[in-house]
């Protein structure tokens, strides 16, 4: 009741606004071909939104909020049908893919708009319980987050099976053709551990656009490679049938919510651990096997993710600094307190509301788009939009950048291994500089 | 058990050895994630290398163009005679791969009671094998087939095994004292990489490379045991979790490679693939890493406890967490009981959640 009051009082009501204009825009935003969502919120607040020295600090808080709610919930949709902006959009993107093939993406995105509502939902109950177990969750395992990071390393790598079907009477021949992806998914961790190394170290952009000094990397090992994929593929988006209900039950619903909360949470946080990450782990301890659970605890993973990282900045007294949009409004928040906790939960529920009232109209309107616009066009248009916008924030080096990071994000492609191996480019040197070896890298890479 | 669960139990098993988290903790050391690795190694070794070096006495090749169900169903049930001549004999079946995301299905069975092979193929699956409605074969008399075989036979899942994507399942065919033939699914998988005298002989290796190349380190007098020893304890305990895991299964283990020849069978108390039990273990090994950092916590008599409450940690983040899930397992176990019971016969035609064990993409 006082969290309403709270909600309801004349004082808060442009904070409601704020929130709802922060989902209406990442309906735009979301619609940005390929690009991360920090990066695309850094310049949408920084460059378009000149006016924010004119807000308050709870007023950016209600936008970034609205907005980042909104992109996690609806982002699923261009992502289904376009193409994926970061790994933890590429790790749902690849099954649902094959609803799409099968008619059925509007099920698919819906589904995952459940476990998104769902996994938000779970967040507000838990707010209260994270007042209470994130502090001492966070001190012990402050001093051993490098240790962590590079389990998950090891996890990564380990837990890629062969995918190889040859079935020759050399039993070598076996071996080499299984091994051929895992070789290949190691290559791929290992070329975007030293390509994370160099751009950490010795970026090419320019200094005024430092801040986006990683968007490059990402549009070169995520979204090029899967519009090059999208332009030279030579099937077609089959006649998306928009279903009255969903095959779901009560028993699916939670183990989907359950899991997806759970891996959310691990890589929200986790420093640089992602959504897909978290999700692969989470799905993993949960033995999950139905690929409706797995669409709708992934939309439960991302969203939690996205919006969790976020939170945690909120918890009084945790200092918790988790993603970009943190780190974005970090200047302006000066002190937080038990109220602008509550009203951020309050800001997060009516987000959550509005973005899933806008999905079914938004997909259907994308569907209308893929039937009506061949989609090659798209990715196209999409590749036309990205290259430039690259150029106008990074310069020439951004560009180099990208073209050797479009090389390494072309390698899990060409060879169906795990994508998810391209988030060495973050996890490696960063595990590695916590534990105090980054240096040592630096002088044998010879960039010391 | 899942490969996660088997990761994150040999990283709680580390994680009860003080010097290891004060080592993690001060010295940015790795060694936690040793367990962890120890702890997955043993399918490691099975899925990535033995199973590719295994080889067959009998292997099932359908031809997608002639597909026929009894040509299946004979050479398996030529494998089950040589058995029942020489004593073992193994047969390999491959998967049929028609496009980049096309396979053509089939399924084999026993049946003890009748003492046949069964087969019959089925529709057209994608890799995420969702079958295409309608794409069964058309002939009667190719779509199934029953071949009878001589001896009797029994296996530890008296189920069917979907063979559609990737690679095709393996079995091995041993005749018993008792005249029967035994059925052993997946022969190469968790035989010597499972044992307990591999776990031993890979951590003396590692003991004896820590003994000659780690140092004692600071604030020995702390430790009970000296720090080269840490690192092959781990090493064994991570891969013993990993064996003692898996043994609650159906499948089991093969303990004391090479001198007991077979696989044991399991304590049966869960399927590997099931929800339940894998998250069990999980979340057991969480709490024991959360609960091992943070009395193991450097200077603890200066650093305020994480967990101030051991009693009400384990109450409300373990007892209840156990108590919910026990509660859900045993009414899945009752329901699954319920529907045996309403069965009576083997069902070849549907699936359930211990034969998902027999299923080479679950495993």
């Amino acid at each position: 009741m006082s969290l309403l009051n709270l909600l309801l009082h004349p004082e808060a009501l442009d904070l409601v606004y704020f929130t709802i204009i922060g989902v209406l825009f990442s309906l735009f935003v979301s619609f940005l071909p390929a690009l991360h969502i920090y990066n695309i919120l850094g310049i949408f607040l920084m460059l378009v939104l000149k006016f924010e020295a004119g807000m308050s600090a709870m007023q950016l808080v209600a936008l970034c909020t609205g907005m980042v709610v909104g992109y996690s919930i609806l982002n699923t949709v261009p992502a289904t049908y376009f193409g994926p902006g970061d790994e933890s959009l590429s790790y749902y993107v690849l099954p649902s893919a094959h609803w799409v093939a099968m008619g059925r993406g509007y099920e698919s995105v819906i589904l995952t708009g459940v476990g998104a509502v769902g996994g938000l939902v779970l967040l507000a109950i838990s707010a209260p319980v994270f007042l209470w177990v994130l502090p001492g969750l966070k001190s012990i395992t402050s001093p051993h987050m490098f240790w962590i990071i590079m389990a998950v390393i090891a996890y990564i790598l380990m837990s890629e099976w062969p995918k190889g079907v040859s079935q020759s009477k050399s039993t070598w021949a076996n071996f080499f053709e299984g091994w051929k992806f895992l070789s290949v998914g190691l290559l791929t961790f290992f070329l975007s551990g030293v390509l994370g190394f160099i751009v950490m170290s010795k970026t090419l952009v320019p200094l005024e656009f430092a801040f986006q000094s990683i968007t490059p990397v990402f549009v070169g090992l995520y979204a090029i490679p899967w519009l090059i994929t999208n332009i030279i593929n030579a099937g077609t988006i089959p006649h998306q049938h928009e279903c009255r209900s969903l095959d779901l039950d009560w028993d699916l619903f939670s183990r989907g919510i359950f899991g997806g909360f759970l891996g959310g949470f691990f890589a929200a946080f986790v420093p640089i651990v992602t959504a897909g990450i978290g999700g692969l782990m989470a799905g993993h301890a949960t033995a999950q096997r139905d690929s409706r659970l797995f669409v709708m605890s992934y939309g439960t993973c991302k969203t939690v993710y996205y919006v969790g990282s976020f939170m945690l900045f909120f918890i009084p007294g945790l200092s918790l600094t988790r993603g970009g949009l943190a780190w974005i409004v970090t200047p302006v928040v000066a002190t937080l307190t038990m109220k602008d906790y509550a009203l951020f939960v309050g800001m997060m529920l009516v987000a959550t509301g509005a973005s899933f009232m806008l999905l079914m109209p938004f997909t259907r309107a994308c569907i209308r788009l893929v039937e009506w616009i061949d989609y090659h066009l798209i990715s196209w248009v999409a590749m036309f939009i990205t290259v430039p916008m690259v150029y106008y924030f990074t310069g020439w080096g951004g560009i180099a950048i990208m073209t050797v990071a479009t090389g390494i994000g072309l390698l899990p492609v060409l060879f169906q291994a795990r994508r998810m191996n391209l988030m060495g480019v973050l996890l490696l040197p960063v595990a590695l500089n916590m534990a105090g070896y980054g240096n040592d890298v630096l002088r044998l890479l010879g960039l010391l | 058990m899942k490969g996660f669960t088997h990761f994150i139990s040999g990283i709680a098993v580390a994680s009860f050895f003080p010097q290891a988290v004060h080592m993690a903790s001060q010295e940015q050391s790795f060694i936690l994630c040793l367990g962890g690795v120890f702890g997955i190694l043993p399918d490691t070794l099975d899925f990535k290398f033995a199973r590719y070096f295994h080889t067959s006495d009998f292997e099932v090749r359908p031809d997608p163009n002639d597909l026929d169900a009894r040509i299946i169903a004979k050479t398996v049930a030529e494998s089950m005679e040589k058995a029942a001549r020489d004593g073992r004999s193994t047969v390999q079946l491959h998967t049929m791969q028609l496009g980049s995301n096309l396979w053509r299905s089939y399924t084999l069975g026993f049946d003890s009671k009748t003492n046949e092979v069964v087969v019959e193929l089925g529709p057209l699956v994608d890799t995420g094998q969702v079958p295409f409605e309608g794409t069964e074969p058309k002939d009667p008399e190719k779509l199934t087939a029953r071949v009878k075989v001589s001896l009797p036979f029994f296996q530890e899942f008296d189920k069917k095994s979907n063979i559609a994507i990737m690679s095709g399942p393996c079995f091995e065919f041993v005749r018993r004292d008792d005249g029967r033939l035994e059925i052993v699914f997946l022969p190469w998988h968790r035989t010597w990489s499972h044992s307990v005298t591999l776990g031993i002989v890979i951590s003396l290796l590692v003991a004896l490379v820590s003994y000659l190349v780690v140092p004692e380190g600071p604030n020995a007098a702390m430790y009970t045991i000296p720090r080269w020893l840490v690192y092959p304890l781990i090493v064994f305990l991570g891969s013993l979790v990993h064996i003692v895991e898996d043994s609650t299964g159906f499948m089991g283990n093969n303990l004391f490679w090479p001198f007991t020849k077979d696989r044991t069978s399991g304590l049966g108390f869960m399927s590997a693939a099931e929800a339940i039990p894998n998250f069990f273990f999980v979340w057991t090994s969480i709490i024991c890493i959360l609960f091992n950092l943070d009395r193991f916590r450097w200077a603890p008599d200066q650093v305020a406890a994480g967990i101030p409450h051991p009693e009400t940690f384990f109450f409300w983040f373990y007892a209840v967490p156990v108590a919910v899930m026990a509660y859900f397992f045993l009414k899945g176990k009752h329901e699954k009981d319920a529907r045996k019971a309403e069965k009576k016969e083997v069902d070849f035609d549907s699936p359930t959640a211990s034969e998902r064990e027999t299923d080479a993409s679950v495993v």
